[in-house]
């Protein structure tokens, strides 16, 4: 295809309209052809509002006489006016009155600037080129991001009931826990009412195989299937006459000398101690972490991560992208936060809610009350979700102080409807 | 922008690296409210020269004139003064000039050291005319001020100055005896005082050995002299003479003492208006029970209402006003400078001033008024009027009109401290377009720069400033980047490297370079003072050496009081030296000369063709020649919506009036009513720019929904269908020296219910507008002025009658414009993208009959931008309706260009049916018109004229 020169193009649209059936032999300067059927007659022309009738002449002769502005769709008389273009090659579209013969091409197929010092150059053909390797390319990736999203809500559907299942053996162990609580505390009424200095039964767990695996998912806090210094410094106490943190090297020696151990090192180290010893414990104080943990994963399967729970698994994941100075990190429905060259992090917001249009209601999230701002308020973070084959962090922008915008692609965004766009022309 | 506080917010946000002994700082000063810190600044009491010239009361004058020394020539007459108190002597000169004014400068006969005469504001040495001696005695002298039966009356003992207009005196000086010279004298404690003052009296023992006969002034120089002993050894005991501390800082004051005062009285005046900046009523207020106000160039953080505190300009002259007549007071004086106003009506109710006339035994009403400087000489104008316009006249014969400025720059300007990057730069002007919003120019606050470097753009956030531009340009848009006088003071940087190799930076007391502390941190301040280095600072505007720039680029200039984060009073040491004159000297000048030499910069890089655009905060006396102003950092309250009106007229009294203060409030976060009634409000204002503070949300016109968007749309659109009217009001300004916005009192002088009026304002003579600036409003009490006067609602086309109270029922939509009965006013009705999409667009004629079913109005077309107006290269013509014929005719014969643009409408408002219109063309061509008349409104529609706008025609009705 060759692009044509403004005249033979013009040459072309008669003869689409021939081609149409339109039989017009004189063509009214910026209409579609579903507004033909106004201008047929060809004595007089009623205002489109029916407010009034105008001698055919008086159709785009430069001067508004209907109130509508539908006598000069071809001008830029009537304020409020709207001129076609057809844009051949390209897509047809409206634009306002006030840009026929200002000077700008606006259509692409230069037809708003017929009387004006503009230059304008036919591109309706290389737009359409462009656009419609644009589309296609989008049509790919909308493809692609489907796929992924059907993966990702497969995944995330088995990921949602290992987290339920989760939930559940924690609150089995929460249970357990509470009721040996319970057992003690009136074991220890009992006892200082005897007065009587009788060796502590076992605390935690009666060598039930069942509670091993959760007493060590309760131990190792963050999920790595270790259990470290910390996380036994955290949840195990030592207990004489009153319970006591324990110190790291009694930490270490309950790891057995080392910094960290595993499921089944600890089956037959740890777990022994905690069962048999007596003089350890899972803390009750760690009852209140296990509440604390326990209420947080409800929380988190509180979220709403859509209707497939495809956004499941952004959850535990965390995103970053350097804009200049600044690395901006998105961990969804947890948090964002920025951090400058020097090292500075600031929190730009923690996990909100979904704010989406009605139409996309998981198109757009919120995250609230970061860091504060100097003139009150604290900073908030908008992310908008689109459409893509990976899932990333592709811009970031602060519009307003201390109010920030995030583009975030992934597939999951990716929605069916999108295929339906596309490139349709009237001609 | 801001003051120090702005730094602050910037500096923690973005430099999290800061040192914390510094983020401390930063913390510390931001724990203040939101208002002014009045504590930053001084009062009269904490200004050692104002509180020791305010200590004195009116009395007798120590001042007697010497008439033996009187010299008249044709030009002007001199004589000598001298202080009965301490002997020393003044010299008196006192011109005629031409446009009925009289100049009275007094400086000391011998001063010690020059003082100071401000250059630069003048624009010409003025014309004199000839005075001559009427009558004289020993106990004065009356002198005839040309042919209108005006005389100066000089009295001798105490000295006094009276200008009389047959019977009645016009105005007095020194009448309360306040006239104060402070001369330059020797520090008592020092060597070289001692020595002076020792050889000084030898000389004098020797003079009257020789001396044959005692002259009588010896003799009671003698009598006088213990007193004048004691009365010096008094003047060394008042503090801040030659030292003075204000908080941590002190000024030294090198030449010690040097303040100057005089009192004028007015008598019948009951309003005087003007001496701008303050954030005031248009009148002004009398100051007897509080501070005078102060004219003192500052940057003023989260300015205070209704106060007479100082602001970043200062404009020294002041207009007198009575129903009979105008006159007008021009204290030509770049110092800190206080004004006094007293009078002896104030505080008398209705009720007081009606007894006083009932039983016959008022005194006449008299304002009193009073200014001091620190320094200087005193050289003051007076304009004896008689109209307002007159006083204008006058006033622009001194110090020049109102620059003309582009067309484009009259449209609307959309601000934002900052728009980030030249991606936000894009997407706010594809918002406009979207959301179908015309707009001229978007600006860029100081974030656009290499770390506050001006002339230099940030290298990521807009690496492509050309393209940029040229993207604005392809939709006939301009951009607007700031450029400040503070220069970082970094060796990498070449500005800096230059002006400090040239010694073109102002100096501190120690010889060094000045440094302060301003946004980009340590800075420099050139010296706008110096003719080579305003060149050298015009010559940074070729597009070769500010890289990145094109035409389409035009320039903002803040912070020139000029604003030093760290100086007393957020400004430069008084004790800076600018050459052989201390800044204490031209403090008021600083912001003129910034913004002087960047229009010239702007001229210079085009070649001379193109006109500038320039806006300063800091200006002074002559501005207006050099482009806008704004009221600077306001807040989003409706009390700053309200004063925006007296601050832009009172600037439009004394010669500025392309003024306009941000749209929306520059602090704070509007609510969406306020900031839909400040776009009606700024939409007829000369100067239109919305502008927001770093840490407010976004506010561009469309993220208030779709209502709101269509309420701002609407209002910006009325702005730019009137362009051609505030086109030509502007080059009225330029021609004329007339305010564009101004008070209603200067088209109707006789009238005194619009004496103090400030609520609504008049747009040239012939558009009368009422905002709306209260919250919630249902309606609006306006003045509609004049007796057989009507007024056209340009909504509605409803006919007022004049000189009544009108109350207007409002709603979110309303803004109350009135078109005066006898005017036509040219408009475009075609609102495009921007004011040169719109150039060639075709003109609709609005015609408002009066009652005596006539109407005048002018057109003026020219090419927009350049300077070929001045080579008669534009359309001039009257419009003219009388014998239900409409004309156009040429009043600028020797002027020639042709346009575009026809006659599109002619839409005559208070009309009766005709039968036939013809339009009859220069070709002696006639032809029918088709109308449209709707009787319900009296209102006339002639259908297409289709007559080119620059030729002859008439239309006839029938």
């Amino acid at each position: 295809f060759i692009i044509l020169p403004p005249d033979m193009h013009f040459h072309m649209i008669i003869v689409a309209v021939f081609w149409f059936g339109f039989v017009d032999s004189r063509k009214i300067r910026g209409i579609s052809s579903s507004y033909k059927r106004f201008f047929r007659e060809r004595k007089s022309f009623l205002c489109i509002d029916g407010s009034k009738i105008i001698p055919f002449e008086q159709v785009n002769d430069d001067y508004c006489d209907c109130e509508d502005g539908s006598d000069e769709p071809g001008t830029s008389a009537c304020p409020q006016g709207r001129f076609y273009c057809t844009n051949l090659g390209f897509r047809p579209h409206y634009i306002p009155s006030s840009r026929v013969n200002d000077g700008i091409c606006d259509c692409c197929d230069a037809s708003d600037e017929y009387n004006s010092h503009a230059h304008c150059q036919n591109a309706c053909w290389n737009l359409g080129q462009r656009e419609r390797a644009y589309v296609e390319g989008q049509m790919r990736t909308l493809d692609e991001g489907l796929q992924l999203k059907q993966q990702l809500i497969e995944e995330g559907v088995l990921l949602w009931r290992e987290k339920q299942a989760q939930l559940r053996e924690l609150q089995q162990v929460a249970e357990d826990l509470q009721t040996k609580l319970e057992e003690r505390r009136s074991r220890k009424q009992e006892a200082d009412r005897l007065k009587e200095q009788t060796p502590r039964p076992p605390e935690a767990g009666d060598g039930q195989n069942s509670t091993v695996t959760g007493t060590f998912k309760l131990l190792d806090s963050n999920k790595d299937g270790s259990i470290t210094v910390d996380e036994v410094q955290a949840k195990v106490a030592l207990v004489h006459d009153e319970e006591r943190v324990l110190s790291e090297d009694e930490a270490v020696a309950l790891l057995g000398g080392d910094h960290q151990m595993d499921l089944t090192t600890f089956q037959h180290t740890l777990w022994d101690i905690l069962t048999n010893g007596g003089r350890v414990k899972v803390s009750a104080l760690s009852n209140t972490f296990l509440f604390v943990f326990l209420s947080d994963l409800r929380e988190k399967l509180a979220i709403d991560y859509g209707p497939d729970w495809e956004f499941l698994f952004l959850n535990s994941q965390c995103y970053k992208l350097k804009v200049y100075e600044y690395t901006y990190t998105l961990c969804p429905f947890n948090q964002v936060t920025q951090q400058s060259t020097a090292g500075t992090e600031v929190s730009l917001g923690r996990w909100g809610m979904w704010e989406g249009p009605p139409k996309n209601q998981y198109g757009r999230m919120v995250y609230e009350n970061g860091e504060p701002c100097w003139q009150g308020g604290s900073r908030s973070t908008t992310v908008t979700l689109t459409c893509g084959t990976e899932t990333a962090l592709r811009s970031v922008k602060e519009p307003s102080k201390c109010q920030y915008i995030m583009d975030f692609q992934t597939p999951v965004a990716c929605q069916p409807v999108l295929k339906q766009r596309g490139i349709h022309s009237e001609l | 922008m801001g003051g120090v506080k702005r730094s602050i917010i910037k500096m923690a946000t973005f430099t999290g690296s800061m040192a914390p002994v510094l983020v401390l700082w930063l913390a510390m000063s931001l724990s203040g409210t939101w208002a002014v810190d009045k504590g930053n600044f001084k009062t009269c009491d904490q200004s050692a020269f104002c509180k020791r010239q305010r200590a004195l009361k009116p009395g007798d004058s120590p001042y007697r004139a010497l008439l033996e020394t009187m010299e008249l020539t044709n030009t002007r007459l001199t004589l000598q003064l001298i202080n009965d108190n301490n002997k020393v002597r003044l010299l008196l000169e006192l011109y005629r000039l031409q446009g009925n004014m009289t100049r009275v400068k007094i400086n000391e006969l011998k001063p010690l050291k020059p003082r100071f005469e401000v250059p630069d504001v003048l624009i010409t040495e003025p014309s004199t005319e000839p005075l001559s001696l009427l009558s004289q005695d020993e106990n004065g002298v009356v002198l005839s001020l040309g042919t209108e039966s005006q005389r100066v009356i000089i009295s001798a003992r105490p000295f006094r100055l009276d200008i009389m207009e047959g019977p009645e005196v016009l105005m007095s000086l020194n009448s309360r005896g306040l006239l104060a010279f402070e001369h330059l004298r020797m520090r008592k404690d020092t060597f070289s005082y001692k020595v002076t003052s020792t050889v000084a009296s030898v000389w004098d023992n020797i003079k009257r050995l020789f001396s044959s006969q005692a002259e009588p002034e010896g003799e009671k120089k003698e009598e006088a002299d213990p007193a004048n002993q004691a009365e010096k050894e008094e003047e060394e005991k008042v503090d801040g003479m030659w030292e003075e501390t204000f908080k941590s800082h002190s000024d030294s004051k090198p030449n010690g003492p040097s303040a100057i005062s005089l009192d004028f009285s007015l008598p019948g005046v009951e309003h005087v208006y003007g001496i701008p900046e303050h954030a005031d009523t248009l009148r002004l207020k009398t100051t007897d029970n509080g501070d005078p106000y102060r004219l003192y160039n500052l940057d003023v953080f989260q300015y205070e209402l209704y106060n007479p505190m100082a602001l970043y300009g200062a404009v020294p002259v002041m207009l007198a006003h009575k129903a009979q007549r105008t006159t007008g007071i021009f204290w030509l004086n770049a110092a800190e400078t206080w004004v006094d106003i007293s009078s002896n009506t104030a505080g008398k109710t209705v009720f007081g001033k009606m007894l006083d006339y009932v039983q016959g035994s008022s005194e006449t009403p008299q304002t009193d008024v009073r200014w001091i400087s620190e320094s200087g000489i005193i050289d003051v104008f007076i304009m004896l009027g008689p109209t307002p316009k007159d006083v204008f006249s006058q006033y622009a014969s001194l110090t020049g009109t109102q620059s003309f400025p582009p067309l484009a720059a009259v449209g609307y300007h959309q601000c934002r401290w900052n728009y980030n990057d030249q991606e936000d730069v894009a997407s706010v002007d594809a918002g406009f377009d979207e959301h179908d919003i015309p707009y001229d120019y978007i600006w860029l606050d100081i974030e656009h720069t290499d770390g506050k470097r001006y002339f230099t753009w940030d290298s990521h956030k807009f690496a492509s400033p050309k393209e940029m531009l040229q993207a604005l340009e392809d939709k006939k848009r301009k951009m607007v980047a700031i450029v400040d006088p503070h220069i970082k003071v970094d060796s990498n940087y070449k500005i800096h490297n230059e002006i400090r190799n040239k010694g073109f930076y102002i100096k501190n007391k120690d010889g060094g370079d000045y440094e302060g502390w301003c946004w980009p941190g340590s800075a420099g301040y050139p010296d706008f003072t110096r003719p080579d280095m305003r060149a050298w600072w015009a010559s940074m505007f070729a597009y070769d050496q500010y890289e990145g720039t094109a035409e389409n680029l035009y320039t903002w200039n803040d912070m020139n009081e000029p604003s030093v984060f760290n100086g007393p009073e957020v400004t430069m040491h008084k004790d800076a030296v600018h050459g052989a004159w201390e800044h204490r000297d031209v403090h008021n000048l600083y912001g003129l000369y910034v913004q002087m030499a960047t229009a010239e910069g702007q001229i210079q890089r085009s070649g001379g063709v193109e006109r500038p655009f320039v806006l300063t905060r800091a200006f002074f006396a002559g501005s207006q020649r050099y482009g806008a102003v704004w009221t600077g950092d306001n807040a989003a309250e409706w009390d700053h919506l309200k004063v925006s009106i007296p601050m832009c007229l009172s600037l439009g009294l004394v010669g500025i009036s392309f003024c306009g203060a941000d749209v929306g409030g520059f602090f704070k976060s509007p609510s969406t009513e306020l900031l839909v009634r400040w776009y009606q409000t700024g939409a007829y204002q000369p100067f239109f720019r919305a502008h927001a503070h770093l840490d407010t949300p976004r506010r561009e016109p469309w993220l208030f929904g779709p209502e709101n968007t269509a309420l701002i749309r609407d209002v910006v659109r009325q702005r730019y269908t009137l362009l051609p009217y505030w086109y030509q009001q502007f080059y009225h300004a330029y021609r004329t020296g007339e305010p564009i916005m101004r008070p209603l009192w200067v088209e109707y002088p006789q009238d005194p219910a619009t004496f103090a009026l400030d609520d609504e304002f008049l747009i040239g003579k012939d558009l009368l507008v009422h905002p709306v600036t209260e919250e919630g409003a249902r309606g609006v009490t306006a003045y509609l002025p004049g007796k057989d006067q009507v007024w056209f609602d340009v909504h509605t086309f409803q006919k007022h009658n004049g000189a009544q109270s009108l109350y207007i029922p409002v709603t979110m939509s309303s803004i109350p414009v009135f078109q005066r009965g006898g005017s036509i006013i040219p408009r475009k009705m075609r609102v495009r993208r921007s004011s040169s999409c719109m150039t060639h667009d075709p003109y609709t004629l609005y015609v408002a009959l009066n009652l005596q079913r006539t109407a005048e109005g002018e057109l003026y077309i020219d090419d927009g931008h350049t300077f070929n107006y001045e080579k008669k290269e534009f359309i001039h013509r009257r419009l003219s309706f009388a014998k239900n014929m409409l004309s156009s005719v040429n009043l600028a014969t020797d002027a020639e260009f042709s346009t575009g643009s026809w006659i599109e409408r002619i839409v005559i408002l208070g009309a009766s049916k005709p039968s036939k219109v013809t339009l009859k063309t220069a070709d002696g061509q006639e032809s029918q018109l088709e109308f449209d008349f709707d009787a319900s409104m009296s209102v006339l529609t002639l259908r297409k004229p289709g007559v080119n706008a620059g030729l002859d025609w008439n239309v006839m009705l029938q």
